[in-house]
């Protein structure tokens, strides 16, 4: 049975790159990071939609790149260099003593250089799997997702994201305007001449909209109780308390480890109950919510179990996962990570299509197009 | 359903009250129109209804205000949003989200109704306002008529007895004002829905209407049936003037009323004298204008002709290419091809400065132009950008209209007041032609007049004008010569009389009432007639 | 209105940040703080290290920042306030492409500390935080980085509101000045919290949790020498120079649409049914 085309939940695309991320933090080796590239891209080139934000995963890659290059660049520079074999020698410069004895140059030993470059290479798979989700998860639709205590502030940026593509249109209506008066005005005065009318404009925009929301019965929260403020309250604050605590245990090396990880735990919970308490004021309802079903349990699974296996596999094998450098080796392909990378693709099956717009030339909008 | 008791209402920062001592009832299911100037105080009005005043604006409000039974006093705008629903003039700016579909739902989600229900009510607000074709669509993507739809059915998912309309035909050409009044009354016969509306142009409204509420601007409200208002004498459509004028009782309030009772005056009216539209020297010629953006085709081999001395008319629907047309004139906007010679100069070629000593345009939104705090900084500003002795916009502007704060901010003017300000800067250069851009929009009757009167004498010192607009009666009484467009393409283009009179759409009341005897305003009948003209 | 004419540090408090609020900020802060200087703080053989700890806080920060939102916001947020901080947000959102991929121009900042400076600390605060989510969310740009930009922005704007109050010249001078450190300490921070992320742990410039908070320290400085100090030194710029050219006008503009939405008007009804007229 062939999936009607539909979007899927966002949270299930999140969760699906967030698990990828975490799988390939786990390992080195740059095949297995290879491997897990072209399976998130080609699951990003099946599955995304024609919307302007889908075109932002070669934007990460590009990204990726500069990452790997920057890390490679540094080493060879500012490598400490003691043994391997040198591929090459820069010549060296020394620093003024105020940079600490740092030397520029100097023997490019290609362990050091492999050893960035892998390095490089897994933060540049993890930015793949962050523009997959950017590329994949509709924005607006994934704002819907915020807890019910964030309504306010998620209104406040579904509001910006309306009104934000009608600035550019009022920037260029203005700019046009602008020759009418013999576009006279040179510098700021220039900036001026445009900035001052679209300001003014988008703010008496955002009284009229103001004005709109209200007689629309935004914000028509119900009666807290007494009794549910102040829990909420004590969760929250109490919740926060914990995750500094927690935080603190964790930077410090003579706090026990149970401490720390305990202290956050016991904070997320508590923030988590807080945000729960504090939604219940908001009375609303969606329109056409977002199905959670066996596609969204799918990929998200998938992101999940790799994640979880790739964990497991470090901690069982470390050298597994990361490829040798002394001695210097070529890597290996091991086939278990190999295998959970490649159920990574699963969502490229399990996930619908897309719905595309029909090519329909939207109307209007024309006369400010200049 | 409506009912204000003894209401004063009294702004923070106002010397004297906005509203004094209102007593008014409305009852279920009419169709209310509010007449009054601008400043008169018709915000305020329908903003009391729902609350918005003063719970949203700050304010006093004395007296009580009722809708359904509920008191504002206690239920501020958002616990009367399942009662009233409230359309803004800008339908855009009024719009939370970016889709029809989400923006119908908005209001139901924030009442917290069941999503079937809320699935169910969306459908059928889709089909009863003719939206359900574009029901995916941006809504910066429709068109004006279909925004204005969109933003009614956003509030009507909610089934709120009473409806409040802030001119919602304002920004629409004529056909789809008449979609949109069709709609609205559909609302009131067939749902029983309270309707108050503020309208400026009454030609489009009254003849629906079942009660006038009438602001004269001195804080008072009047009210009653739309006949016995019209005959108090109030702000009144041309059909009735031209039924106070030949005397007629009752008073008609739509074309087929006046039509009826009509024959006489037709008999009594002599051939209407045939003006020969003045013609001035030839002050701007366009030859094969083209104007496109990628694909569409905006303005399609137009060839024009402006002369000095003439009232130029351009009308047709929105997206018939008018505003492109200007700007391509002018030589700011866009042309693909074509030549416009401009006293043997190409205002595209001779850079902008220059261009508007040759071509003033006053765009649709204005105050686009304005980027000062003063209106004395921008007439100042205008000076230098002239190149003229200063003050010159400074008396341009006195004379276009007296009376207006020089050091007042120019977002704080009113639509007339805005209009004459930007005006006067482009006058500053002495432009042989002038363009206008829709200028009627948001005018009330006394600024249209003055507009009419400032049009005419300038082309009476020899400028070539065209003004694009929607406003068929302003063309009637304004304009030598009307030329429509359609599809980037001139269809017509010929004496006022005689295009406006060929089509049903561009046809003011008079020359309905009356035709086919070609008159066209109300003044031409009482010159005719020797009697005085109304004021 | 009375408002307008000083006496706050901000013109008006559109949000009001009631002592729970500020409470909670204050600890969400500490929060802030260790994540953003953890390489600074960390110990060697604490359970966080270079690789672990760029997640945990991109985990926890987002946590932090929601509950100190939804506390700012709880009990229902002016409408007004709210469709402002949608605007300007957009409007930041819209100027951020501007200046992406010319070095260090960022056209953002400016109007966070503006809007903070006239609606105050609390609107500020929400402002930055909502400004730079919108932004990530228009050109794709959700990331781990995402939560301490919001983070690092919503200080920015917070601070803002707290200036203070001076009007013409000198209120002109505060905001350069503030806005040349927000930026280059906005800079320097999130440079740190990603330090031993972007650079890897095996050359001179690297984090190294065996040496010393002042070791660490100069090690950081060099690095930001050799890489974002100039980008940082162009952020401070671009929004001093925008500050100082553009600020008295987007001020007026600002205090403009704070007046006419009238977030403080007392809103009356006298009891008497009808005044005698």
């Amino acid at each position: 049975m062939s999936l009607l085309p539909r979007a899927l939940h966002p949270m299930a695309w999140w969760v699906w790159a967030l698990g990828m991320a975490t799988a390939v933090s786990r390992t080195t080796n740059p095949l297995l990071i290879a491997v897990l590239v072209a399976v998130v891209g080609y699951v990003v080139v099946v599955r995304r939609g024609d919307a302007p934000w889908a075109r932002a995963f070669s934007a990460y890659l590009v990204l990726g790149l500069v990452v790997v290059l920057v890390r490679v660049v540094f080493n060879a520079l500012l490598g400490a260099g003691v043994d391997g074999h040198v591929l090459f020698t820069l010549p060296q410069a020394g620093l003024p003593g105020w940079a600490k004895g740092i030397h520029l140059g100097g023997p490019v030993l290609a362990e050091e250089v492999l050893a960035a470059a892998y390095d490089g290479l897994r933060l540049a798979a993890l930015l793949c799997c962050v523009g997959a989700a950017n590329a994949l998860a509709n924005p607006k639709r994934a704002l819907r997702s915020l807890p019910p205590a964030l309504y306010e502030v998620g209104v406040a940026v579904v509001v910006a994201l309306t009104i934000a593509p009608q600035l550019v249109d009022s920037v260029l209506r203005v700019r046009r305007a602008r020759r009418l008066r013999g576009a006279s005005a040179k510098g700021l005065r220039a900036l001026r001449s445009i900035a001052i009318p679209v300001l003014e404009d988008a703010l008496s925009r955002s009284l009229m909209l103001a004005a709109a929301m209200d007689s629309r019965g935004y914000g028509r929260a119900g009666e807290v109780p007494r009794g549910l403020r102040r829990a909420t309250a004590a969760l929250v604050l109490g919740g926060l308390l914990g995750l500094c605590l927690g935080l603190y245990g964790l930077l410090d090396a003579t706090a026990p480890r149970v401490l720390g990880l305990g202290a956050l735990a016991v904070g997320i919970a508590l923030c988590a109950g807080g945000l729960v308490l504090g939604g219940r004021r908001i009375e609303r309802t969606t329109y056409r919510p977002d199905p959670w079903r066996r596609p969204e349990w799918l990929v998200a699974g998938t992101g999940v179990v790799c994640a979880l296996v790739m964990v497991a596999a470090s901690s069982y094998d470390p050298l597994l996962l990361h490829p040798s450098l002394y001695p210097l080796r070529w890597p290996d392909l091991p086939l278990l990570p190999l295998a959970v990378v490649l159920l990574g693709l699963l969502p490229a099956v399990a996930a619908p299509l897309p719905v595309r717009a029909r090519a329909a030339a939207p109307v209007g909008r024309v006369e400010v197009a200049a | 359903m409506i009912r204000f008791a003894g209401v004063t209402v009294t702004y923070p920062d106002a010397a004297a009250p906005t509203l004094r001592d209102v007593d008014l009832h409305v009852p279920e299911g009419e169709l209310c129109v509010v007449l009054g100037r601008t400043g008169a105080g018709k915000s305020t009005l329908l903003g009391a209804v729902n609350g918005l005043v003063p719970h949203f604006t700050g304010g006093t409000l004395a007296g009580h205000v009722t809708v359904d039974g509920r008191d504002t006093r206690t239920h501020p705008p958002r616990e009367l949003a399942d009662v009233v629903g409230v359309v803004g003039q800008d339908p855009l700016a009024g719009f939370v989200t970016d889709t029809l579909e989400e923006e119908l739902a908005y209001g139901m989600e924030q009442l917290g109704l069941p999503p079937d229900l809320m699935r169910k009510r969306v459908e059928e607000t889709l089909d009863l306002l003719g939206l359900a074709d574009v029901r995916g669509r941006a809504l910066a993507d429709l068109s004006g008529g279909q925004q204005q739809r969109a933003a009614i059915g956003a509030v009507l998912t909610t089934h709120p007895r009473v409806l409040v309309l802030d001119e919602p035909t304002s920004a629409l050409d004529p056909t789809a004002a008449e979609e949109v009044l069709a709609a609205i009354t559909r609302l009131v016969h067939d749902l029983g829905v309270t309707v108050l509306v503020a309208e400026h142009r009454l030609e489009r409204v009254l003849q629906y209407a079942d009660r006038v509420v009438h602001l004269p601007g001195d804080g008072t409200v009047t009210s009653g049936p739309p006949a016995l208002m019209m005959a108090r004498g109030v702000l009144a459509p041309p059909v009735v003037q031209l039924g106070r004028l030949a005397g007629w009782d009752p008073l008609p309030l739509s074309v087929r009323d006046a039509r009826r009772m009509a024959g006489p005056l037709r008999e009594r009216l002599p051939v209407p004298p045939v003006v020969a539209a003045p013609s001035g020297a030839e002050a701007l010629r366009a030859e094969r204008l083209v104007v496109r953006y990628g694909d569409v085709v905006a303005v399609r081999e137009v060839d024009l002709r402006l002369r000095g001395g003439q009232v130029c008319g351009l009308m047709g629907r929105n997206g018939a290419g008018k505003s492109s047309l200007l700007w391509a004139l002018q030589g700011a906007g866009r042309r693909s091809s074509g030549t416009v010679d401009v006293g043997g100069r190409d205002p595209a070629a001779v850079g902008s400065a220059a261009a508007r000593r040759l071509v003033g345009l006053v765009p649709q939104t204005a105050a686009d132009l304005l980027y000062l705090e003063t209106v004395a900084a921008e007439l100042a500003q205008a000076d230098l950008e002239s190149h003229r002795p200063a003050g010159t916009a400074d008396g341009l502007l006195a004379r276009l209209l007296p009376g207006v704060d020089r050091g007042a901010h120019p977002r704080d003017l009113s639509e007339g007041q805005r209009l004459a300000l930007v005006l006067a800067i482009q006058l500053a250069a002495a432009p042989g032609v002038l363009l206008l851009d829709e200028p009627t929009r948001g005018l009330d009757y006394a600024a249209k007049a003055r507009l009419t009167t400032i049009l005419r004498s300038l082309a009476a010192e020899g400028t070539a004008v065209a003004v694009s607009t929607h406003d068929v009666e302003f063309v009637a009484s304004t304009c030598d010569r009307v030329v429509v467009m359609a599809e980037g393409e001139v269809v017509a283009d010929g004496p006022t009389a005689d295009v406006v009179l060929a089509s049903p759409t561009f046809a003011p009341q008079v020359a309905k009432v009356l035709s086919p005897r070609p008159w066209l305003t109300v003044a031409d009948v009482a010159d005719a007639l020797d009697l005085p003209r109304p004021a | 209105m009375s408002s307008s004419r000083g006496g706050h540090a901000a013109d008006v408090r559109v949000l009001r940040v009631r002592p729970r609020a500020a409470l909670a900020l204050g600890l969400a802060s500490v929060g802030g703080v260790l994540a953003f200087c953890w390489p600074l703080l960390v110990d060697p053989g604490a359970v966080l290290e270079s690789t672990s700890a760029p997640l945990v806080f991109a985990l926890l920060l987002p946590v932090m920042l929601g509950v100190v939102l939804a506390e700012m916001s709880d009990g229902g947020m002016d409408t007004k306030a709210l469709a402002m901080l949608g605007v300007l947000s957009a409007i930041g959102a819209a100027l951020r492409p501007l200046g992406a991929g010319t070095a260090g121009v960022e056209t953002v900042f400016f109007l966070i500390v503006l809007g903070g400076r006239v609606f105050g600390p609390g609107f500020g605060f929400v402002l930055g935080a909502t400004t730079l989510f919108s932004s990530a969310l228009l050109t794709g740009g959700v990331g781990p980085w995402l939560p301490f930009q919001m983070l690092g922005a919503a200080w920015v704007g917070l601070g803002a509101g707290l200036l203070p109050r001076v009007r013409g010249r000198m209120e002109l001078a505060v905001l350069a000045a503030y806005a040349a450190v927000s930026s280059l300490l906005f800079g320097a921070l999130l440079n740190l919290s990603f330090w031993p992320f972007a650079l890897g742990s095996s050359n001179q410039l690297s984090f190294d949790a065996a040496q010393s908070t002042m070791e660490n320290l100069h090690a950081f400085f060099l690095f930001t020498l050799a890489t974002s100090l100039g980008w940082d030194v162009g952020r401070a710029i671009t929004t001093v120079v925008l500050v100082l050219l553009a600020g008295p006008a987007v001020l007026a503009s600002l205090r403009r649409a704070s007046r006419r939405a009238a977030f403080e008007a007392p809103v009356e009804f006298p009891s008497a049914a009808r005044p005698s007229a």
